[in-house]
Formats: structure tokens, C-alpha cells, sequence
């Protein structure tokens, strides 16, 4: 049976690329500027290729939401074969995303956007897309989904706090770095997108079995996926840990995009989950 | 010889003149004290905290005209306590506190009960150190004890004489300390602290036999140079700075908890504590006046001190980074640590440490310095990081101080002290923040680079004064003419490969090519490790560094 209703959500799902056609998900990508130079997050622009780039960048590039009638354009072509729309997108708190589709949706007239502030940002938004295109209409798609969103949570280990700094998301006061070691910061983007400090630890060998021990305290979960910038091999590590432990579950591996990537610099590593 | 004064047993006056005899050696050696540390390092300054220990002691007795000698001892032990300095000075406040206990409710001592409190004196400082080591200041206390004992059960037995065998007990014994450890051996010396208590015993003796031309013309000696006195740097909640009070009360039956339960009521910081004859009073507070009146009824008012502490606010303000002040912390845990040198401050304090008491190596804190930061931070349970081994034992001593719930990290050295303070978590209750600090600190190593301050021999290692010498863990290990070198061999020792990140603090000394070159040879032979340059401003250290 044919779905009728639609599955939108923006780059910052970082969404595995089968994942848009296995489950008929449309992404709308933010932008990046490097200078004058902006560029499409996943579209113009590769994760492989924006950490190359921001390596070789004197400055540090900004990010952008998408703009309503970027926007309107999807929801447009969506109406014509489908009959509603969820849009599912970055926390308001930490972007303008949410509120650039509520005011896309309200130009496109006949058809019905319901826009999700997911209240979290990367996969776990790709996790409420799933959930979202298995139900059976837009109604149910939209309970289902914001009955999770408290749930959703994002375990960064940063390799430094520079990035999330100069993006001015988060102080090195509120990450508990008020200092001027280099340590590496264990972050939980938690309820309403609220960064919150779990730990700080000296060394990434040290930080990563930190980073697993807070998540199997977190258990049980619905969904999880391993994110990472720059460090597949530690991410496929990781995964291969936690799929022994939890062989119902997918646990995909995932690169972190431009545009969170801008924020978290590289080699970070993510946990990403759906709390039960 | 002179003939002795006339003395037949120790009243409060004689012994007050005894003890201030006693500063008057002391006062007039204690550089040669200091000359004998073993340690080829810039060491904890043996007579320097035993003297200031002995001064903080005596400060309070030169007040008092009691006319019994177990007042006399009481204040002595209170006001040792207050003031005790590095080991040796806390060993010294023990001391007087088995020997207040020892005289208690005496008003006279007869020779016999004299060589009995040193004996008394002698074991209490046995008990307060975890692992006594013979050969120290505590064997040359015993020794003492011993020979004033023999002296007291002859049948023509006087004060003098007692007190002439406990000194010479004393040197006899210190000139024996070499025998007893390999390492005052190696170094060619007696033992620091043993030699400082001998002084003290000798100068009582110099005061009652009252016989020596010398030792009268010393007795206007010039109080040594000081170092300056420890600074706590605090963050108190807003409001309510007003006034740093302190003040002694003089009476009797004097009630601490009743005292402190009204002074509680009038300001913050609140700390009360001695004896019933002798309390002392500090807090912080915008209506002096009031306490200082409620005070005066319950005796008399000494030594009144009012500090207005806007200045120290704003210092406070000024500096940066204060991750502290975020809002109170969930689990209500504060940490005080002792720290110096202006990048290692702004380290720990960018950390969330919440107070710095200002010492280290050179420059040991006293337990009144750590109590009075305990007492400012806003928190009822308080971990403290001393952060150098000769600060440990003072560091202990806080605990039976205050009615905060207070725990001591031992942290031996700066990377200790920063491991574990990375560790606290703000959300985690106490014991378990005690448990993962302690963790983490005793899985760093840290290197310290010096200079020898004298020819000596220790583990194995020869070294000339001047000579570059390179620590593991406190342990001398390598030595040479250069720092680069030194710290090549001694990350060599460790074994680079168990090990990812190298952080160096760099020293006040340290010279921009001799970081250069440091981190390049750190670099070229050991790929393997990252390296981390931190300005840790620290004195005699031209590098501390942490490996891990």
C-alpha cells in the first residue's frame, strides 16, 4: 500500500543515504559559507570534502538555515502525489530550520505540514523519520513521532570545544572546560536540545570507553547509531561493540554533514539513540 | 659555671619563658635547618615551618598570665595546631598536644611529671603519623623522652637537670638519624626536623638555666624573614562580604558549639574553635560590631582583627575563568586546593576549584590557611588537594577542625592534582567523585626538572649542586646538565609506548629556547605522544610534566 502522506527532514538528520530511498525520505539540505562561497550541506558539498576544506580555511566557516521558500518548493512538489507532509527538523534551539518550514508550509496552501521541532539534532532525527514513515497516516506518523522526541539524545565526544565555542552554541564554562587544558569534552544534547556536560577526560583513548559506559547507563533504547567526523575506523569499533550487545538493533554508522560538522569539528564521535 | 636559677618545678610562667627561650634558638638557627635537607631539591623548608609553627604556638601563650602550667600547654598545643607548617611542623603540634594532655589540670610539674609529659609528647606524636619512621624527629622526641626519665628517677633529680638530659637526649639521637636512614646517610647529614626539635629543647634549657651570655644576646633576635603568608583567593556567593572578623576569646567554660551557634547567625564562613579556656573566632561578616559584642560576653577579646574584603572581591572578580562560579553544584562538594604559581592557578581554578590557598614546594601552607578556605567555600562537604607531599599531613590535620565534611586526595604533585580535579563531577555524590579522583590521579606519572641545591647522593643517582636533576614520582632519577636531555631519559624510563599525551607546565625559569628545545626532542624521539605546553609559572620547576 502506498504511502500518502510525506517524510521530509533537512541535512542535520545526517540520514544514511539508502535510508532516503528505502524509506521515501526528502532532505533538505542548510548551507555552509565558506567566505562568499555557499554551499549546499550534502549536495554541493561532501562531509569528506567540507573537513578537507575546513582544514585547509584560514577562518571558520558559518552555517545558514534553509529559507521558507526553499522550503515551500519541496512542500509544492510533495502535493502534487501526496496528501500531507511531516517535516521533521533541527531543535529551534539551535536553528532557524524549524521555523523557515513552518513558515514554508504556510505558503503552500492545501496541503497539510506538520512541522516536528525534533528538539535534538543528527541521526536520532533520522530514527523519528523512520518511525514516521512506517505508521499509516500523517495522524498517527505525527503521535508517533512526538511521543519520542523527549526521547531523543546525542553523546558527542568532542576532540576539542574550539568549534562548538567560535559557533558560540556552548562556553567552555557550561561544557566544565573553563580552563585552558586541551581536554575532551563528553556532551549530551538531552530534552529541548539542552547541551549538557557529562564529562571531560584528558585522553580520546580514555574518552571512548567513557562515552560507551554513559550510553549502556542510558539503556534500554528503541533505536541507536554511531556518528563521527573524520574516524570511521574508531566509529566501526564502536558499533562492532555495541551490535554484540544488542543484536535486534541496526546500529548504523553515520558521518556527521557540513553543517554539524562546522560545530563539532572533526574527529568527533557520536552516540546517537532513542530512549525506550 | 653560673649557678642554675632556683627552680623547683614548672609553673605557667616558667614554662611560657621556656617556650619563648625555645623560639629564641630556633628563631636564631633555623636557617641551619634548612641547610640540612636531605632532599636535593628545593625542599619543604624544615625550620622555616617548624619555626613558624613555634611562633604561631607562642603567640598565643605571650597573652596569657596564667599562672599553671597545663594552661600554658593548652594554648601551646592550640595555637601549634593552628599554625602547624609542612610534616615537621604538624609532628611539632602533636608534640605539644600529648604534652598539654600529659600536664592536664597540673598547675606545677615535678621533675618526674616533667619527663613524664615529654614521654606523653613523645607518643603522641608516634600515633599521629600513619608510617613512623625511625631516624626522624619523632625518634630524636622518644629518645628525649627516655633520657628525661633516667634523669627524673635519680635521687637528686631538678627541673634542670631533666630538661638538660632531654636536650641532650636529643642530640645524641639526631647525630644518630644517619645510622637509621640510608637516605640522610647518602647526603651526609642529620635528620632536619630531629635537629629542629633539639633546638627547641635546648633553648627551654638555655632559659632555665638562664647561664649563657650568648643566648641573652640573641634574645632581641630578628624574626627571619617570613615568607609571605599563604593567600586564599575565594569565590563566595554574592552578597554578604562585609568583613573578614577574627579574634581569640579569653575565658572559662567557653562553649565552642554554643558560641558558634550565635555567631552563625550573623554571618558567613562562620569557624570556632580551641579550648574551653581559649577560643578563636572567624567569620565573615557585615555587622562586626555585633559579634565582636557578643563575643566580649563571654570573656575577654584578644588579638582583634577586622579585614574589609572588598579588596580580595575584587581581585576575585578580575580574575578570568572561574568555572566555579557556575551555580551551586548539585551534590553540594566544594574542592580547595593548594597551588602556586599564576598559570597553575588559572588552571585549576578554570577546572572548578572553588578556593586556592597559594603554596606548594617551598612554600607550605599551614593547616589554619587550609581550614580558613575550607571554611569559605559555600559547601558543607569539602574535597581538599594538597598537591605536594610535604603539604599531605597538614593537609590531614583540617579533618578533626571543622563540622564540615572534609576529604583529603593525596595528590603528591601538580599532575596528580589536575588529574583528579578533571575527574569531579558536579551531579556525582562525594564518594564517588573521592573514588574516581583518587583513580585517576595515581594513573598519571609526573617528571619534575630541578636543579640540586647541594651535592648529594640518592637512589643510586650522584649529583653536584647546580646540576640539572630530572623526578619520577618524586623519586630522583636522572640528572644531568641539560633539561631536554634529562626529560628524554626520563620518558624513556617510563616507557613512552604505554602512554598518549605528554602536558609540560613551564616554569617561571624556564627560558623560551629551553622550551623550544624541550618539546622538539620531546617530539623527534617520541612520535608516538602528543605534546601539550601549559604556562604553569611555577617557582623552581622549570618543568613539571605529566604523563599519561
Amino acid at each position: 500500500m502506498k504511502r500518502t502522506f510525506a517524510v521530509v527532514t533537512d541535512s542535520t538528520a545526517d540520514l544514511p543515504v539508502e535510508w532516503r530511498t528505502r524509506y521515501g525520505i526528502e532532505v533538505v539540505p542548510l548551507k555552509v559559507l565558506f567566505g562568499h562561497d555557499t554551499l549546499r550541506d550534502g549536495v554541493d558539498m561532501t562531509s569528506d570534502e567540507f573537513f578537507t576544506r575546513l582544514a585547509a580555511s584560514t577562518s571558520l566557516p558559518t552555517t545558514s538555515a534553509p529559507s521558507p521558500g526553499e522550503f515551500a518548493e519541496v512542500y509544492r512538489r510533495l502535493a502534487q502525489d501526496h496528501d500531507g507532509c511531516i517535516s521533521i527538523h533541527i531543535g529551534a534551539r539551535l536553528s532557524a530550520t524549524a521555523e523557515a518550514a513552518r513558515v514554508g508550509a504556510e505558503a503552500v496552501e492545501g496541503f497539510k505540514v506538520n512541522v516536528i521541532d525534533s528538539q535534538t539534532v543528527s541521526m536520532p532525527m533520522a530514527f523519528l523519520c523512520r518511525v514516521a514513515a512506517e505508521c499509516g497516516n500523517l495522524d498517527e506518523a505525527t503521535a508517533a513521532v512526538e511521543q519520542r522526541v523527549p526521547k531523543c539524545r546525542v553523546l558527542a565526544l568532542l576532540d576539542t570545544l574550539r568549534f562548538l565555542e567560535m559557533g558560540g552554541r556552548l562556553s567552555r564554562t557550561q561544557a566544565m572546560i573553563g580552563t585552558m587544558l586541551d581536554l575532551k569534552p563528553l556532551l549530551l544534547v538531552a530534552e529541548n536540545a539542552e547541551i549538557k556536560p557529562v564529562d571531560r577526560v584528558r585522553t580520546r583513548s580514555r574518552a571512548i570507553p567513557r562515552m560507551v559506559e554513559f550510553f549502556r547507563s542510558e539503556m534500554p533504547v528503541e533505536a541507536v547509531g554511531v556518528m563521527h567526523a573524520q574516524a570511521p575506523d574508531e566509529a566501526e569499533r564502536i558499533a562492532a561493540e555495541l551490535r554484540r550487545e544488542l543484536p535486534n538493533l541496526e546500529i548504523p554508522v553515520g558521518q556527521i554533514g557540513c553543517v554539524l560538522g562546522t560545530h563539532t569539528g572533526p574527529q568527533a564521535l557520536g552516540l546517537v539513540y532513542l530512549k525506550k | 659555671m653560673v649557678a642554675a636559677l632556683k627552680v623547683t618545678g614548672v609553673d605557667g610562667p616558667l614554662f611560657k619563658r621556656a617556650l619563648l627561650g625555645s623560639l629564641t634558638w630556633l628563631s636564631a638557627n633555623h636557617e641551619e635547618v634548612n641547610r640540612l635537607n636531605v632532599f636535593p631539591v628545593p625542599d619543604g623548608d624544615t625550620g622555616t615551618n617548624m619555626l613558624l609553627t613555634l611562633q604561631s604556638a607562642v603567640e598565643d601563650v605571650k597573652e596569657s598570665n596564667a599562672a599553671e602550667v597545663s594552661k600554658i600547654a593548652k594554648l601551646a598545643s592550640h595555637g601549634s595546631l593552628m599554625g602547624a607548617r609542612g610534616n615537621s611542623g604538624v609532628i611539632l603540634s602533636q608534640i605539644f598536644r600529648g604534652f598539654a594532655r600529659a600536664v592536664e589540670g597540673k598547675s606545677s610539674l615535678t621533675p618526674g611529671e616533667l619527663a613524664a609529659a615529654f614521654e606523653e609528647a613523645a607518643n603522641a606524636a608516634y600515633r599521629a603519623v600513619n608510617k613512623p619512621t625511625e631516624g626522624t624527629i619523632l625518634t630524636v622526641a622518644r629518645e628525649a623522652g627516655r633520657a628525661a626519665s633516667t634523669a627524673a628517677s635519680s635521687p637528686d633529680a631538678n627541673v634542670p637537670r631533666v630538661i638538660a638530659a632531654a636536650a641532650a637526649g636529643a642530640r645524641a639521637a639526631v647525630q644518630k638519624t644517619p645510622s637509621q636512614l640510608q637516605i640522610l646517610r647518602d647526603a651526609g647529614v642529620v635528620d632536619a626536623g630531629g635537629f629542629g626539635l633539639q633546638l627547641i629543647l635546648e633553648g627551654m634549657l638555655k632559659t632555665v638555666e638562664e647561664s649563657d651570655p650568648a643566648f641573652a644576646a640573641l634574645a632581641d633576635v630578628k624574626k627571619p624573614a617570613l615568607t609571605p603568608a599563604a593567600q586564599v583567593s575565594l569565590d563566595l556567593p554574592e552578597g554578604g562580604w562585609g568583613y573578614c572578623t577574627e579574634f581569640l576569646i579569653e575565658g572559662t567554660n567557653l562553649d565552642t558549639e554554643r558560641i558558634r551557634g550565635q555567631i552563625e547567625s550573623l554571618g558567613n564562613s562562620v569557624l570556632v574553635v580551641g579550648e574551653p579556656e581559649l577560643v578563636k573566632v572567624h567569620v565573615h561578616t557585615d555587622d562586626p560590631t555585633s559579634v565582636i559584642n557578643l563575643a566580649g560576653g563571654y570573656g575577654k577579646v584578644l588579638k582583634l582583627n577586622v579585614g574589609d574584603m572588598s579588596t580580595q572581591h575584587k581581585r576575585i572578580l578580575e580574575s578570568e575563568g572561574a568555572a566555579g562560579s557556575n551555580g551551586p553544584r548539585p551534590n553540594g562538594v566544594g574542592i580547595v586546593a593548594v597551588v602556586a604559581g599564576k598559570g597553575l592557578v588559572d588552571i585549576f581554578r578554570g577546572l572548578g576549584v572553588d578556593a586556592i590557598i597559594q603554596g606548594g614546594q617551598t612554600m607550605n601552607p599551614s593547616t589554619q590557611d587550609m581550614l580558613n578556605a575550607i571554611e569559605s567555600v559555600p559547601y558543607g562537604e569539602v574535597i581538599l588537594l594538597p598537591n605536594n607531599g610535604n603539604v599531605i599531613a597538614a593537609a590531614k590535620q583540617v579533618l578533626g577542625l571543622t563540622k564540615k565534611r572534609v576529604h583529603v586526595v593525596e595528590t603528591h604533585s601538580v599532575p596528580q592534582g589536575v588529574s583528579a580535579v578533571v575527574a569531579f563531577r558536579p551531579e556525582r555524590p562525594g564518594e564517588e567523585n573521592l573514588r574516581a579522583m583518587k583513580a585517576e590521579a595515581e594513573r598519571v606519572q609526573t617528571i619534575e626538572v630541578t636543579h640540586a641545591v647541594r651535592d648529594t647522593r640518592s637512589n643510586g643517582v650522584k649529583v653536584k649542586k647546580g646540576d640539572v636533576i630530572g623526578l619520577i614520582n618524586d623519586r630522583l632519577e636522572f640528572a644531568g646538565d641539560d633539561y631536554a636531555a634529562v626529560v628524554k631519559q626520563a620518558l624513556g624510563k617510563l616507557g613512552p609506548d604505554g602512554y598518549e599525551l605528554v602536558t609540560v607546565y613551564r616554569g617561571e625559569q624556564a627560558s623560551d629556547a629551553e622550551m623550544t628545545k624541550l618539546e622538539s626532542e620531546i617530539r623527534t624521539n617520541y612520535p608516538g605522544l602528543e605534546v601539550e605546553v601549559q604556562q604553569g609559572g611555577q617557582q623552581h620547576y622549570p618543568f613539571i610534566l605529566s604523563v599519561e
